[in-house]
């Protein structure tokens, strides 16, 4: 069974490619462009990794991040911090509040692809 | 007991002491006699007992007669003299005396006189010796005065519990806004800078106290930087304040100094810059990320569908464009911020023509005539690269043309000024001028390291030719964008030297204990007092309102011209012509001007922990408490009259005016009845009258009142 991949992010000329290049990786994806309608999706689609941009319309990507972590249901799920962002006390707060990875725009796609499929694999099938 | 009192009760002993005696001998006289000789002398009394009568009657007459010319001529000039010898000695030396007595009293007189104007000479020449001394002395306080007054920081110096001791005008401004209480509008509490002040009034306790303690700490492990940083929120301006503590030559701790910088600029600077940058980052990275992740999958996945990689190439493109949207726009945000960073002072269009063209005749050796617009409009420019900028144009164009004699003209055009500058000749080409503006400045060994284009640029400011459609005449123009505000900002205070005082610092405050609680105990010299005058519509306090109050402060002894409150006030009635002839204040110039209600609470303030004075304070005091419950304003300050002081320190003397008064202790009285002038002569006159008062016992606050109450004007109530 693929993994399923949650793409968190309001601006649609990052989405596209992503989700392309997860669907490549024969991932199964869904997107959202907002944090509230992210924690719609959750209970319904139940990523096993979550993509999440900080800069969100509303609800910012720390609050959906911090939501999920009080979940004991959701601790399983992978999050993954791809933000514009960069400051170190910005990738500082996010790994405190629970992120696996913190990946500051623009990335090569390599890297993403690399790091969601460390974090879905067990660790002696790691590339 | 008073003089007369004394004297009365003096002959009247004497002769009931007379009498006695008289009448005793009578009687022995009288125990003396037979039987016989008393009938005969008792027959003989009998007989003419009306002339009897009549010439007792006359020796008491003759002996009152003589009483009274002793009394006039001897005992009161004598009780004069005396108080005005002790005028002549201590506080005015140019007093003379001019009593009527006796021939004996006259040559006393004269001898006292003649004895004065020895002393007063003597007294001149030595003040002349310390005036030059002093002047010299103050010359030198002058130029500091001058430099501490245009430093671009605020400096103050306080006692070890906070008192001022000495501020410049821009701490006053930094602090509080204004240092001057005229400019002051009313209404809203000001914070106060004023010598004798607490500091503690202006900046918070805590953050000083902060300081100090920092302070205290480094003294103690004896570091060599000895300051302590702390930033305030000043009058509209954000204030970073050092603290230097000033320690005497046992280190013991004196005071400090505090001096204060105006960051409100560079902070707002620093802030924006940052801004601009983080916005700049953030759009950078997300337009990046988009453009980045595309290329990368079309590279990656050669063989995706067509309508996938078409998706992509306008995803690139999308974000190319916005990339370039967002270059655009910070280049542009950063250059309007660099250009207000850029110093440019404003000044009349006119006087920017005059200095370019007095340039080009100096410089260039060019006929140069001027023809200007009526009316006046600002510019705000570098006049130095401005002129250089123009000069080196048209030296070019000189050249070029050989053009010898331009005519200048400046002409409003909407939100810009032109400035044209014509000649006869030929026009100069566009590639000529454009290669011209983007050469370094440079006339003869005088150079820039700019081009026209880079000053131009600065400016806002456009250059360009054309040929003028009216005169036919080539033409280059200068256009200059108006400049709306006139004012640079920056305000200096011209300072006149010798004259000049400095009252804003006294360092003989260095050593005071806080003395505001203990005021009934302190000596008269050691208070800080407002002096003030009321003027009003007339004398009646239940319906008369006050139309001006003035007022001074004396700390330690200094009347601090300075430290003035001086409003008129609208009296909400009419003013009587009668009071306008005596203070000259006409209904016109009251309109406009506050109320009561705004300036009482000002003026509370002004006199907050000081003695008040004034001339017949009954009467001022009682104006004010009229308005105690309009205002909920109460002034609980101790008061002194100076009439109840005059009456006191003479008591023989019964006017007591102010200008008797002023006369007689040798006052020069310049602005009589205006409120700040009357409140000027007061102060004046009570530091004449400490010492005086200090001459018959009376030294501090509490004995002053306890005299003032006892003498009689003080029964005068309102």
């Amino acid at each position: 069974m693929s993994h399923k991949i949650l793409i968190v992010d309001d601006e649609p000329n990052i989405v596209v490619p992503i989700q392309f290049l997860m669907e490549q990786n024969g991932y199964s994806t869904m997107t959202a462009a907002s944090g509230e309608e992210a924690i719609e999706i959750i209970p319904k689609f139940f990523p096993d990794l979550i993509l999440l941009d900080i800069m969100l319309p509303g609800m910012d990507g720390f609050e959906v991040c911090e939501i999920i972590r009080l979940n004991p249901d959701w601790r399983a799920i992978k999050i993954i911090f791809l933000t514009a962002k960069g400051r170190e006390a910005d990738k500082a707060r996010g790994l405190v509040l629970g992120a696996d990875a913190y990946i500051s725009k623009p990335f090569s796609n390599a890297r993403v692809v690399n790091k969601v499929r460390e974090l879905l694999s067990p660790p002696e099938n790691q590339i | 007991m008073t003089p007369k009192n004394r004297f009365w009760i003096f002959a009247g002993l004497s002769i009931l002491a007379t009498n006695l005696i008289l009448l005793g001998a009578v009687v022995m006289f009288l125990r003396d006699l037979t039987s016989e000789e008393s009938a005969v002398l008792i027959q003989i009394i009998s007989n003419h007992a009306g002339y009897l009568f009549v010439g007792v009657i006359l020796i008491i007459a003759a002996q009152g007669l003589v009483l009274d010319a002793i009394f006039h001529n001897y005992i009161i000039p004598l009780s004069k003299i005396a108080d005005e010898t002790v005028l002549i000695n201590s506080v005015n030396p140019s007093h003379r005396i001019k009593v009527e007595g006796g021939g004996d009293i006259k040559q006393l007189v004269q001898a006292i006189n003649d004895g004065a104007d020895r002393y007063e000479d003597l007294f001149r020449n030595v003040r002349q010796k310390i005036n030059r001394a002093r002047a010299e002395a103050d010359n030198e306080k002058n130029i500091m005065a001058v430099f501490m007054s245009e430093l671009p920081q605020g400096v103050l110096i306080c006692n070890a519990e906070g008192r001022i001791l000495l501020y410049n005008r821009r701490a006053g401004d930094f602090l509080s806004g204004s240092g001057d209480w005229s400019e002051t509008e009313p209404g809203g509490r000001e914070k106060l800078v004023g010598l004798g002040r607490s500091i503690f009034d202006v900046v918070d306790r805590n953050l000083i106290r902060h300081a100090l303690n920092e302070i205290d700490e480094k003294l103690k492990q004896n570091e060599t930087d000895i300051v302590s940083l702390f930033v305030i929120a000043g009058h509209d301006k954000t204030i970073r304040v050092e603290t230097v503590p000033i320690l005497d030559q046992a280190r013991r701790f004196k005071g400090f100094l505090l001096i204060l910088f105006d960051i409100t600029n560079e902070l707002e600077s620093e802030n924006r810059v940052g801004f601009i940058l983080q916005e700049l980052i953030r759009d950078i990275r997300s337009s990046i990320a988009g453009v980045r992740s595309a290329v990368e999958a079309i590279l990656e996945y050669p063989e995706m569908e067509e309508r996938r990689r078409k998706c992509f190439n306008e995803i690139i493109h999308k974000e190319t464009l916005s990339l370039s949207e967002t270059v655009n726009r910070v280049a542009g945000e950063y250059y309007d911020h660099f250009k207000t960073q850029w110093p440019l002072t404003p000044m009349p269009d006119y006087g920017l023509l005059q200095m370019i063209a007095r340039r080009i005749r100096e410089k260039l050796e060019i006929a140069v005539d001027i023809d200007s617009a009526e009316e006046t409009r600002w510019v705000k420019v570098d006049s130095y690269s401005m002129t250089m900028a123009v000069l080196f144009l048209l030296n070019e164009l000189k050249k070029e043309t050989g053009a010898a004699h331009f005519s200048c003209t400046i002409l409003p055009a909407g939100r810009f000024v032109n400035f044209d500058f014509s000649w006869r000749g030929d026009p100069v080409k566009t590639d000529a001028l454009r290669k011209w503006k983007s050469k370094m400045i440079m006339i003869r060994n005088e150079g820039l390291p700019l081009s026209i284009r880079d000053v131009a640029g600065h400016h806002s400011a456009e250059i360009w030719c054309f040929v003028s459609r009216e005169s036919g005449l080539p033409c280059v123009r200068l256009s200059l964008p108006v400049s709306e505000s006139e004012t640079t900002g920056i305000r200096r205070n011209i300072t006149i030297l010798p004259q000049s005082k400095m009252e804003f610092y006294d360092f003989d405050l260095f050593d005071q204990p806080g003395r505001i609680s203990e005021l009934d105990d302190s000596l008269l010299t050691d208070l800080t007092y407002t002096v003030f005058d009321t003027e009003t519509t007339g004398l009646d306090p239940k319906t008369d309102e006050i139309i001006a109050i003035g007022a001074v402060r004396i700390v330690n002894g200094n009347l601090l011209r300075n430290e003035i409150f001086d409003h008129l006030v609208d009296p909400r009635r009419d003013v009587p012509i009668d009071s306008i002839r005596i203070h000259g204040v006409k209904p016109d110039m009251l309109e406009g001007k506050p109320t009561i209600d705004k300036v009482l609470p000002l003026f509370h303030q002004f006199a907050e922990g000081t003695v008040m004075v004034a001339h017949n304070a009954a009467f001022d005091m009682r104006m004010l408490e009229e308005k105690e419950a309009e205002t909920g304003i109460r002034f609980i300050n101790p008061v002194l009259d100076t009439l109840l002081l005059a009456a006191v320190v003479h008591s023989v003397h019964e006017r007591h005016d102010i200008e008797t008064l002023a006369e007689r202790l040798g006052i020069n009285v310049t602005a009589r009845h205006t409120a700040l002038g009357d409140a000027i002569s007061t102060g004046e006159t009570l530091l004449k009258l400490i010492p005086l008062l200090a001459a018959k016992g009376i030294g501090t606050l509490k004995e002053a009142r306890a005299a003032s109450r006892k003498t009689l004007y003080a029964k005068l109530k309102y």
